[in-house]
């Protein structure tokens, strides 16, 4: 699944490591999101968005699973 | 994180166990054990699993106290510790059911060297190529995933 993940946390300067931290998960996990091997569960998704103050739907792109 | 640190120690506890039994063990093999009993097939082996669940225990005691001293480091493995990835890579690897049985088969193993070293050979060949394939998924599913 494509994500925003990597855009908003370098224009936030943060490293994988700080979102990691702050969403609970490790820094293996925020690199297999943003490079698209892992698809994050829906809490974690919801965990992610809500860290950037934006919409679940803004940061994942879910139109693979729409059309 | 105080329920996570509790957790901990709790483990610190248990894994004083295997190590007073390696080193209780390890104190008999050397002090009081007869001939009859260092000659038999199976003692080599009994010394060499205990000795190394007490290494680990130990190794395991040293790593959860300095990471109960350090608040970043207790974060990080209670991260790791809950991430879904490496829990979805664990459920694909079979663990921990796989480790739970391999465990059973080598204490089966081990009993049963007492009467039959075909017995013994069978069940912790078994047992290793069943962690071993475990290993082998895991480390797939790691650069999978």
């Amino acid at each position: 699944m494509k994500t925003r993940i990597a855009e908003m946390r370098k224009a936030r300067k943060m490293s994988q490591e700080e979102l990691a931290l702050a969403v609970g998960v490790t820094r293996q996990t925020i690199t297999s999101i943003e490079v698209g091997k892992y698809t994050a569960s829906l809490p974690l998704a919801f965990k992610i968005a809500h860290y950037f103050e934006m919409a679940i739907e803004d940061v994942f792109d879910f139109s693979e699973y729409t059309d | 994180m105080d329920h996570y640190k509790k957790a901990i120690r709790t483990r610190i506890l248990l894994l004083a166990v295997p190590m007073l039994f390696s080193a209780a063990l390890g104190i008999y093999d050397v002090f009081f054990a007869g001939p009859e009993i260092k000659d038999s097939f199976i003692f080599g082996f009994q010394s060499g699993v205990a000795t190394a669940c007490g290494l680990l225990a130990a190794i395991l005691v040293i790593r959860y106290r300095a990471i109960l001293h350090d608040e970043k480091r207790l974060q990080l493995e209670f991260n790791k510790e809950n991430d879904e990835r490496r829990k979805a890579i664990r459920a694909k690897a079979g663990l921990p059911m796989i480790l739970f049985t391999s465990v059973l088969m080598i204490i089966a193993g081990t009993i049963a060297a007492y009467f039959n070293a075909a017995v013994f050979i069978a069940l912790i060949a078994a047992a290793l190529c069943q962690l071993t394939i475990s290993v082998v998924v895991k480390l797939v599913y790691m650069r999978r995933m």
